[in-house]
């Protein structure tokens, strides 16, 4: 019993994490392309752009969990890029020559 | 002196610091704007005359300068001088051509612009105007960042040279937004990397980024359209607009852009007096 609890255990553990589902990967890039489109053009990242493409092109791929892992990329890129867009709405003015 | 006695006092001044802490700052007049802009620039490379500033990184580095003025034994843009030049005279297919859409039929005009258009309430680039005119006489408009555009404007700003940049502010709470906006895009933080224009070319001018020498902010745009060796063509203010997003990491606005339009705005009126020297050469 200990040995099958210990073998079950280290499955649980070391095993492969859940594999995205469709509607995981789907969900995952819907929320990313939600979060970039709130940053305001001239303000969207590149590498948050490019992310949310591959997430995009790996779903018409069938790829859910190269999707998902893309849109996770563009998600955490875009929230960053959204926060910068908030903050220089009134930090730019530190930095202009007076 | 006792707490009971002092406190008044404290409260009293605390309200006045309060007060006077939390009155916002007056905004700055565009006017106010370029005169400390310029001294700014001026401080920083106090070497360099005014007007050298029209030649960008070749007025803060020898070096740099000795090898521009090589270069300039056989200019790279002298094909888009030609082609410009021979594009401007032809008439359009209804027989009028640019010279009728400009004053002075589009000789020595180039440092009026960008201009603020009250009856639009937008800001008109040169490119913007050249494609306006194309339309109205039935001709497709060009596309922005090279090509024919760079011709055409390389020809328009040689027949300009040394004429300092003359941009208006009119008088109208439009153009005043128009520059305020350009002047917000000049200084904001954008892309990845967190850079805004002015961490290059004000903060960091005349300095290294790798292998290129940072042109100060003032008189950036007076050699446009240019030649860059790295493009290894003819290139517009949109195609280097463009550029400096992607290496910033931000994603790029389309071409003429009114975001775009608007610091072009910015920037030329702070370079007023600054004499134009298009086309120009880069690394």
């Amino acid at each position: 019993m200990k040995t099958l609890l210990a073998v079950l255990m280290a499955w649980v553990l070391t095993g492969p994490a859940r594999a995205a589902t469709q509607a995981d990967a789907e969900a995952a890039v819907t929320a990313a392309a939600q979060i970039e489109s709130q940053a305001e053009p001239g303000n969207r990242w590149v590498p948050a752009e490019a992310a949310l493409k591959a997430a995009r092109s790996a779903l018409i791929g069938e790829d859910w969990d190269t999707a998902a892992a893309q849109a996770a990329t563009a998600r955490a890129l875009a929230l960053r890029s959204v926060e910068q867009s908030k903050e220089q709405q009134t930090a730019w003015h530190d930095a202009a020559i007076r | 002196m006792s707490i009971r006695r002092t406190a008044p006092w404290l409260i009293a001044v605390a309200a006045v610091c309060l007060l006077g802490g939390a009155a916002p700052e007056p905004a700055a007049t565009p006017e106010a704007d370029q005169k400390a802009f310029q001294a700014y620039f001026k401080d920083r490379f106090p070497q360099v005359p005014f007007a050298d500033f029209a030649n960008g990184p070749y007025a803060v580095n020898a070096p740099m300068r000795k090898q521009w003025e090589d270069i300039m034994q056989f200019p790279p843009y002298d094909f888009a001088l030609d082609e410009g030049k021979t594009a401007f005279e032809t008439p359009f297919a209804n027989g009028k051509s640019y010279a009728d859409c400009f004053a002075n039929k589009g000789i020595g005009v180039r440092q009026t612009f960008p201009y603020f258009d009250t009856k639009t309430g937008e800001v008109v680039t040169l490119d913007l105007a050249i494609n306006q005119c194309r339309t109205a006489n039935g001709e497709k408009p060009l596309p922005y960042q090279t090509g024919m555009m760079a011709s055409i404007t390389a020809y328009m700003a040689e027949t300009s040279r040394d004429k300092p940049f003359d941009i208006k502010i009119p008088d109208d709470p439009r153009a005043t937004a128009a520059y305020e906006d350009g002047k917000k895009f000049f200084y904001a933080r954008r892309g990845q990397l967190n850079f805004s224009c002015a961490s290059c070319h004000a903060g960091a001018a005349g300095q290294r980024m790798r292998g290129d020498i940072l042109a100060p902010a003032l008189g950036i745009l007076a050699s446009f359209p240019i030649y860059r060796s790295d493009w290894g063509s003819m290139g517009t203010i949109d195609r280097r607009f463009t550029s400096c997003s992607l290496q910033m990491r931000a994603a790029p606005l389309p071409p003429q852009d009114v975001q775009y339009r608007d610091l072009e705005y910015f920037l030329s009126y702070m370079s007023n007096g600054v004499p134009i020297s298009g086309p120009g050469t880069r690394p």
